[in-house]
C-alpha cells in the first residue's frame, strides 16, 4: 500500500495547486469588466459561428489519436521491462529494441506520408 | 479494513457515475462519467494488489481510449443524436430479451461457480516483475507479434484518414511574396497588426498600443472588444477618436 | 532481486515461415514510407510474392530436414506439428494465388468521397494504396499464427493480427465503394464483438484451469473439480468467437455482406485463408484443450454443423448475386467440414478425421479462389458483374471461362472427378467411422440442395441467350494464371488425389502437439 503514498501526495499537491490558483485569482488580478471576457476564449478573439450539430472535429485528428494510442501501448510494455531490466539482461534488451524498432517503422511511415504535418 | 472502506466509497462513486453515464443527455458528459468509472476501477485494482492493471487502466483506458471516445464524439458532432427508428421490426424487443437472457445465464452460471483458490498469484508473488518475467519468457513471441498490430493500426489510420496533399504546400516565402504583391497592388500593410499594449502601461487586450508620440495606434484596437465597449458606452473617448480618424482601420472593419 | 531471468529458447528454424512473412510485411511498410509513389507497386508485388514463396519453401525445408516436427516452439507459444505445417503450406499457397488476383480492385484514395472531384484527381495523379500488400502479409502472418497457436493468449493476438488488416482491406474496394465501406464496418463491429467473446471465454477458462495453455487446460479437466460452470460457460463463449470466424450458423450473418462488399481478391483470401486458419484454431481448441470434454461439446457442434449445412445451402438458393451465393456456399462448406470435427474417438479415428479436414481445406480453398478469380474477370462498365442475370449466356459469349466456372461449381457440389468429391468423401467417411452417420445424411441432403443452385448457375450460363449488352471479359495474365492453376488443381485432386491425401494423413498422423 505504501507503494501509492507518493502518488497520493502528488495528487494532493496537484489538486491543492489547482484550487489555490483558481481561488486566489479574484483577489490578486485586476478587474476590468468587458463582455468579451464572457465569450469563448475570453481574450478578444471572435468565436466563429458554430455550424449546426456543434463544431465537428476534422478527421485528421484521427492520425494523431491513433499514433498516441500506438505509443501508449508501447509504454505499457516498457513499464514492466524497465522494472526488471537488471534481471532480464541482454535478451530483454534485444527483445525490447526489436519491439521499439518495429513500432518505429509505423512512425516512419506516418512521418514520410506527412501524417504529422498539420494542414 | 482500508480495502473495505475504499471499496464502499468507490462503489458508490462508480455506480453513480455509471448511472450518470447512461442517463446524461449530452454525450460529452457521458464520456466524462465513463472517465470517472474507469478511474474508480483503477483505484480498485490498485487496492487489490494489482498495480500493473491499475497503471494500464489509467494510461491506456482513461488516457487513450477515453480520449479516442471524446475525439469520435467531436468528430461526429457533439449535438448529433442517433436515429431511433427501428429498421428491423421488433428488433429492440428481441435484442433486449436476448440480452437479458444472456445476462441471466451468465449471472446464474458464474454466480454458482465455485472459484477455487487463486493459482496464478501464488506462483508469482510480485505483480510487475512477475508479469515482466512472463512477457519476456513464456509470451515473448506474442509480445513481439503485438507490434504487427500496432503497425496495422498506424497504417489503417493513414489509409483511412489521411488526405495526401496533391498540390504543393505554400511556404512562408510564398506567403510573404503574396503579401507584398498585394501591398504593391492595393497598398495594404504587409506587416502584422501591432499588438495591444505596446508602449502602454498594460498589455491587456483592451489597452491599445501607443505610438512613439503617445497617440493611440488605431490598428492595435481589438475590434471585437471595442464593439462591446461601444455598446456598453465604456469605450474611452481617445480610442473612439483614434478609430474614427484612422481610415485604414475603418476599411479593415468593413472587411 | 539479483537473480536473473533465463532467456527463453526460440526455435527460429521452426518459426521461420512466420518470421519471413512478418519481416516482409515490415519491409513493405518501409517501402511505403521511403519509396516514391511510382516505384511502390514495383517493389511491393515481388516482395509480397517472394516472401510467400520463401515461407512456403521454408515449410517444406523444415519437414524435409528433420521430418515432421512435433513440438511447441518459442517456449510453448507456437505449436509446430504436422497439422500446423500442413495448414501453413495451405495458407501460404492460397495467399499467393489470392495476391496474384489483385489488379485494379483497390481504391486510389480511401479518404476521398466516392465520386468526388478529389477522387478523380487522385486517379489522374496515379495515386494508389499499395499499403494493401503489407496489410495482406500481416493478415497472412496472423492466419499462420492463429492456426498454430498453442495457448489462448497467442491465439487471441493472432486473431487480432489476422482480422485487423482484413477489416481495413474490406473497405478499400475501388467500385461500389459505399457497399465496401458498409462491409468493412459490419465486419469490424461484428468481428470486434466476437473477439470480445473469445477473450471472455479465455478469461473464464483461465479462471477454471489456472493456465491458458491448451494442454494444461486439457490436463486440468481431470484434476480440477467443482468449477464446471466456469468451464462450460468459458468453452461455450470461446466457441462463439471461433464459430464466428468460420462463419457457422448462427454466427454467419457477416459472411454474405462482407464477401460481397470486399474487393474480390480479398474475398478470395478470406474465403480460403481465413477459413483454413480458423479451422486450424477451432480444431486445436476443441481437440486439444477441450478434447476430454468431448461428450459435452459434441452435441452442440452437431447442432451447429446441421444448422450450418442446411441454412447455408438453402439460403444460397435464394441469392441472385454471385458473390453472395459463393458466400453462402462457403457457409455450407464450413458445415461439411464440421461433420468431421465431431467425428472423434481414438487417436486413429482422430487422425483420419483430421486428414480429411486438411484435404478438404486445400481442395475447397483452391476451388473457391478460382471461382472468385472468375468473378473478377466478368465486368460491367461499373465494375464486376455480380448479378446472376448478367451471367446468362456467358457460355455462348466466352465458352472457356464459363466451362472453368462450371467446373469449379461442380467441384463445390462434390461431383466425381473433381477435388470436391474426394474432399467430401474424406470428411464424410471420417464422420461415418466416427459414428456421426446422421450428420452425414444431413450433409448429403445439404449437398444435394447445394448442387441445385450450382447447377442452376451452369444452366443459366449455357442454356440461356446472352443479353445484347452483356458484360465484357477482362483477362489479365495473372488472373488467368490463377484461374488456370486452380482449375488444374481441382482436376488433379479430383483424378489423382492420392499424393495430397497421403500428405494430409502424414501430417495428421501424430495429431496436435500437446
Amino acid at each position: 500500500m505504501e507503494l501509492y503514498v507518493p502518488i497520493l501526495v502528488l495528487a494532493v499537491l496537484a489538486a491543492g495547486f489547482a484550487v489555490f490558483s483558481v481561488g486566489i485569482a479574484p483577489f490578486t488580478g485586476p478587474k476590468r469588466w468587458n463582455r468579451a471576457k464572457l465569450d469563448a476564449y475570453e481574450c478578444g478573439i471572435e468565436p466563429t459561428p458554430q455550424p449546426i450539430g456543434g463544431g465537428r472535429f476534422p478527421l485528421k485528428y484521427m492520425i494523431t489519436a491513433m499514433l498516441f494510442i500506438v505509443f501508449d501501448i508501447e509504454i505499457i510494455f516498457l513499464y514492466p521491462w524497465a522494472v526488471t531490466f537488471d534481471k532480464l539482461g541482454v535478451f530483454g534488451l534485444v527483445e525490447m529494441v526489436l519491439f521499439i524498432v518495429t513500432v518505429l517503422v509505423a512512425y516512419a511511415y506516418v512521418w514520410r506520408r506527412r501524417g504529422l504535418d498539420w494542414d | 479494513m482500508g480495502e473495505t472502506f475504499v471499496f464502499w466509497v468507490l462503489a458508490v462513486v462508480s455506480v453513480i457515475a455509471a448511472l450518470g453515464l447512461v442517463f446524461s443527455r449530452k454525450a460529452v458528459y457521458s464520456a466524462l462519467m465513463l472517465g470517472v468509472v474507469m478511474l474508480s476501477l483503477a483505484v480498485l485494482y490498485a487496492v487489490q494488489d494489482a498495480p500493473f492493471l491499475a497503471v494500464v487502466q489509467i494510461i491506456v483506458y482513461t488516457g487513450a481510449v477515453m480520449m479516442l471516445f471524446l475525439f469520435v464524439l467531436m468528430m461526429v458532432g457533439v449535438d448529433s443524436s442517433d436515429s431511433l427508428v427501428e429498421t428491423i421490426k421488433g428488433q429492440r424487443f428481441w435484442a433486449v430479451l436476448a440480452g437479458l437472457g444472456f445476462a441471466v445465464l451468465l449471472a446464474l452460471g458464474i454466480g454458482n461457480a465455485f472459484i477455487g483458490p487463486a493459482k496464478g498469484l501464488a506462483a508469482y508473488p510480485q505483480n510487475v516483475p512477475s508479469l515482466a518475467e512472463l512477457i519476456f519468457t513464456r509470451h515473448v513471441f506474442a509480445f513481439e507479434v503485438t507490434s504487427a498490430l500496432l503497425i496495422t493500426a498506424a497504417l489503417g489510420a493513414v489509409v483511412l484518414a489521411h488526405r495526401e496533399r496533391l498540390t504543393p504546400k505554400l511556404t512562408q516565402r510564398d506567403l510573404a511574396r503574396q503579401r507584398f504583391k498585394e501591398f504593391a497592388r492595393t497598398g495594404r500593410n504587409p506587416a502584422p497588426l501591432p499588438g495591444p499594449g505596446t508602449y502602454a502601461r498594460h498589455n491587456a487586450i483592451d489597452k491599445p498600443a501607443l505610438l512613439p508620440d503617445g497617440s493611440i495606434a488605431a490598428q492595435s484596437v481589438n475590434r471585437y472588444v471595442a464593439r462591446y465597449e461601444k455598446a456598453e458606452g465604456t469605450l474611452p473617448p481617445e480610442v473612439a477618436q483614434a478609430l474614427e480618424s484612422d481610415s485604414e482601420a475603418l476599411e479593415l472593419e468593413k472587411e | 532481486m539479483t537473480d536473473t531471468i533465463t532467456a527463453p529458447t526460440i526455435e527460429y528454424l521452426l518459426l521461420s515461415p512466420l518470421l519471413v512473412v512478418f519481416g516482409a510485411a515490415i519491409v513493405g511498410v518501409l517501402v511505403e514510407a521511403f519509396a516514391p509513389r511510382y516505384l511502390r507497386a514495383a517493389f511491393q508485388v515481388p516482395l509480397t510474392l517472394l516472401s510467400l514463396v520463401a515461407a512456403f519453401a521454408l515449410v517444406i525445408f523444415v519437414v524435409v530436414k528433420d521430418g515432421v516436427p512435433n513440438k511447441a516452439a518459442a517456449m510453448g507459444a507456437v505449436a509446430a506439428d504436422g497439422p500446423a505445417l500442413f495448414i501453413w503450406g495451405t495458407i501460404l499457397l492460397l495467399a499467393f494465388v489470392s495476391v496474384l488476383l489483385i489488379g485494379d480492385d483497390f481504391v486510389p484514395s480511401a479518404v476521398a468521397v466516392p465520386g468526388s472531384v478529389e477522387e478523380e484527381r487522385a486517379v489522374s495523379e496515379g495515386a494508389a494504396h499499395t499499403e494493401v500488400y503489407p496489410l495482406v502479409l500481416f493478415a497472412v502472418g496472423g492466419m499462420l499464427l492463429f492456426a498454430a497457436s498453442n495457448d489462448l493468449l497467442v491465439m487471441f493476438v493472432a486473431l487480432e493480427v489476422m482480422s485487423l488488416p482484413l477489416y481495413m482491406l474490406c473497405g478499400l474496394a475501388r467500385r461500389r465503394r459505399l457497399l465496401s465501406q458498409e462491409a468493412a464496418m459490419k465486419y469490424f463491429l461484428l468481428g470486434a464483438f466476437s473477439s470480445a467473446f473469445f477473450l471472455y471465454g479465455t478469461a473464464l477458462l483461465y479462471g477454471y484451469a489456472g493456465s491458458i495453455d491448451l494442454s494444461k487446460i486439457s490436463t486440468s479437466l481431470s484434476s480440477v473439480g467443482g468449477q464446471d460452470s466456469l468451464l462450460f460457460i468459458g468453452a461455450a463463449v470461446l466457441g462463439v468467437g471461433l464459430f464466428f470466424k468460420i462463419g457457422a450458423v448462427p454466427f454467419q450473418m457477416w459472411k454474405p455482406d462482407v464477401y460481397q462488399g470486399a474487393p474480390t481478391p480479398i474475398t478470395a483470401l478470406m474465403a480460403s485463408g481465413t477459413l483454413v486458419a480458423a479451422f486450424g484454431a477451432l480444431l486445436r481448441v476443441f481437440w486439444v484443450a477441450l478434447g476430454n470434454l468431448e461428450w459435452d461439446w459434441s452435441p452442440v457442434v452437431w447442432a451447429v454443423a446441421i444448422l450450418t449445412m442446411v441454412v447455408g445451402a438453402i439460403l444460397a438458393i435464394t441469392q441472385t448475386d454471385i458473390k453472395r451465393m459463393l458466400a453462402y456456399s462457403s457457409i455450407a462448406h464450413a458445415g461439411f467440414i464440421l461433420t468431421a470435427v465431431v467425428a472423434t474417438a481414438g487417436a486413429k479415428q482422430n487422425s483420419l478425421a483430421l486428414s480429411g479436414i486438411l484435404f478438404y481445406l486445400v481442395a475447397y480453398g483452391l476451388t473457391t479462389v478460382g471461382a472468385f478469380g472468375v468473378v473478377t474477370m466478368v465486368r460491367d462498365p461499373g465494375g464486376e458483374a455480380w448479378h446472376l442475370s448478367r451471367w446468362a449466356g456467358l457460355g455462348k459469349r466466352s465458352p472457356k471461362l464459363a466451362m472453368v466456372l462450371a467446373f469449379f461449381l461442380l467441384a463445390m457440389a462434390g461431383i466425381p472427378l473433381t477435388s470436391g468429391f474426394f474432399a467430401k468423401y474424406a470428411v464424410f467417411s471420417a464422420a461415418v467411422s466416427g459414428g456421426a452417420v446422421a450428420l452425414v445424411v444431413v450433409g448429403v441432403v445439404a449437398s444435394a440442395i447445394a448442387a441445385f443452385f450450382y447447377v442452376r448457375v451452369i444452366v443459366l450460363m449455357f442454356f440461356s441467350d446472352p443479353a445484347a449488352d452483356g458484360p465484357s471479359i477482362v483477362m489479365p495474365i495473372a488472373t488467368r494464371g490463377v484461374v488456370g492453376f486452380a482449375a488444374l488443381a481441382t482436376v488433379v485432386l479430383g483424378v489423382f488425389p492420392q499424393p495430397v491425401l497421403d500428405l494430409a494423413s502424414k501430417a495428421a498422423q501424430s495429431l496436435f502437439v500437446r
